[in-house]
């Protein structure tokens, strides 16, 4: 009885992935090129393919570590994380993850992992009829009290190092600056203005801000926090300044 | 003779890649249509589906698949299909085609065009998804021969056999990519010409050309060069065989300027005509 196409594959994709001989046993020998050679093309593509998706949605990361390590790290995580996702553009998603819990001494690994990514999902993210100045003007005073949420291209990401400094440098590729570890996390925002990807950094009080809003909290919600917490005059200017911003930036939708 | 199973050919397209987008905005460019990779649309939105959107305006579209996997020995995804034919009624494509392989099994994707052994149980397997996905998008659908560099020891029947039976049995169409017919016969010893003979061409509906990698040895698929003489005469043999076929330039490496791959298409296009002239004469 030959085996079941379905066994034929199993063994066939653990040669392919995991490097299991067994698989050149499936496969017709020939003194030209041989059953191995023949199989290490399919294995050849497997890793230079996923490893090259890798390098392309951490552009910055490979940047920073430079060809052989990041061939080695990403191996590292390709070994560790085959793919299961469908379409290419989704894999890596775990590498952030991954690098914070093989580098802990490296923490900014991690981080510039997750701008690149963070990014990369700004990018093609759902497109949402943002809350910008002419819909604030269309909607009148009542939006104030509607509950709001981030744009879905936004994320705010906690960072520990400068490495939004560091990305920014290898970005241009420029020589990066000196790592360095803050007193206290930062938060970037990352956001989505028309094409164009961008990120910041954000002040403790804006970050709580948009923290805020992204609970569902209204802007009513969140002046009525901020004047409790630094008084009504401060609470004004900060609020002003920072719905500006984000009207201007496509950072708010309403909720719903 | 019996009636053609394909629709009359558009002309000849590239592939669209990003590459290319500021200059298909710019103006129009000497292209009769555009194939997609349909994974790269198959995201929510942002810069890809708004690209996607102002070219489909000016320009007719196929969608090319690489996921699909019809020879995985497993359920097909039916998130996949369903994301397929959300992206269907968003490009409303002349067509849809993907490739005769397998990419990966037991949720493990190596996103590689991985091949299949060339008998009985392959072919059930492949024409009863080939079915499946028809009835589920409900049209034919174009089904790629793909580039191979291993040959089961179960295969007992040639690749171009494997292909006639299946579109037959299945009662889908063919895209042939004339440079993996010239990659499979150097890899494995076949000669082109018995392959272009096996094949049923009143199913063929679309053709690639693409360029590829000599290892001297073997031959490597890498879409990355120019198509390489070889298999431009190839392609005038095709065509002199089944007559006017959609073509393309399929570039997926080493992105050229458009004007360099258009040079190519045109190259095509003045084969074809001269091949296909003394039939009209």
């Amino acid at each position: 009885m030959p085996e079941a196409l379905r066994e034929v594959q199993r063994r066939f994709l653990a040669g392919v992935i995991a490097g299991d001989a067994s698989a050149e046993a499936l496969i017709v020998d020939d003194e030209r090129v041989g059953a191995r050679q023949r199989l290490d093309i399919y294995r050849n593509n497997y890793r230079a393919s996923l490893i090259g998706v890798l390098s392309d949605h951490f552009e910055r990361l490979h940047a920073y570590l430079g060809d052989e390590q990041f061939d080695a790290v990403a191996g590292a995580y390709l070994a560790a994380h085959p793919s299961g996702t469908r379409n290419l553009r989704y894999y890596g998603g775990a590498f952030p993850e991954f690098l914070a819990e093989h580098f802990p001494d490296d923490g900014e690994l991690a981080e510039l992992a997750q701008i690149d990514w963070a990014l990369r999902s700004a990018f093609d993210a759902a497109d949402v009829a943002v809350l910008d100045a002419a819909r604030v003007g269309e909607l009148g005073d009542a939006w104030i009290e509607q509950p709001l949420a981030l744009h879905p291209a936004v994320q705010l990401l906690p960072v520990r190092f400068n490495s939004a400094a560091l990305w920014s440098a290898l970005d241009a590729e420029a020589e990066p600056p000196e790592l360095a570890l803050f007193a206290e996390p930062v938060t970037l925002l990352v956001w989505r203005g028309g094409q164009q990807t961008s990120f910041r950094s954000l002040s403790a009080g804006e970050a709580d801000a948009l923290g805020r809003l992204a609970a569902g909290a209204s802007f009513t919600d969140l002046s009525a926090h901020v004047i409790e917490r630094i008084g009504e005059a401060a609470a004004m200017e900060d609020l002003a300044a920072w719905l500006g911003q984000w009207l201007a930036d496509g950072v708010l939708i309403l909720a719903d | 003779m019996t009636e053609s199973k394909t629709a009359p050919s558009p002309g000849f397209g590239l592939g669209l890649r990003p590459d290319h987008y500021p200059e298909f905005l710019a103006g129009p460019q000497p292209v009769d249509w555009l194939e997609i990779i349909s994974e790269n649309y198959m995201v929510p939105g942002g810069k890809p589906i708004a690209m996607l959107d102002a070219i489909r305006a000016d320009y007719p579209v196929v969608m090319h698949g690489v996921s699909l996997s019809i020879g995985s020995d497993e359920p097909l995804d039916m998130n996949y299909l369903a994301e397929l034919k959300a992206l269907e009624q968003r490009v409303e494509p002349l067509w849809i085609s993907d490739h005769l392989c397998w990419t990966g099994i037991n949720a493990h994707n190596t996103h590689d065009l991985l091949p299949l052994p060339y008998d009985a149980p392959a072919l059930d397997c492949v024409v009863g998804n080939i079915g499946r996905v028809q009835d589920y998008l409900g049209r034919r659908i174009l089904i790629e021969n793909p580039s191979s560099y291993v040959t089961f020891r179960s295969s007992d029947r040639s690749e171009w056999e494997f292909l006639a039976e299946m579109a037959e049995r299945a009662d889908c169409l063919l895209l042939l990519d004339v440079n993996n017919i010239y990659v499979s016969a150097r890899n494995h010893g076949l000669d082109p010409l018995d392959y272009l003979a096996g094949l049923p061409g009143d199913r063929i509906q679309q053709i690639h050309l693409a360029g590829h990698s000599d290892m001297g040895d073997y031959v490597i698929d890498t879409h990355d060069a120019a198509v390489c003489d070889a298999v431009w005469d190839l392609y005038a043999t095709a065509i002199g065989m089944f007559g006017p076929v959609a073509t393309m330039i399929e570039r997926d490496d080493d992105i050229p300027p458009l004007a360099d791959v258009i040079a190519e298409l045109d190259r095509a296009r003045a084969l074809a005509e001269n091949v296909l002239e003394p039939v009209h004469a």
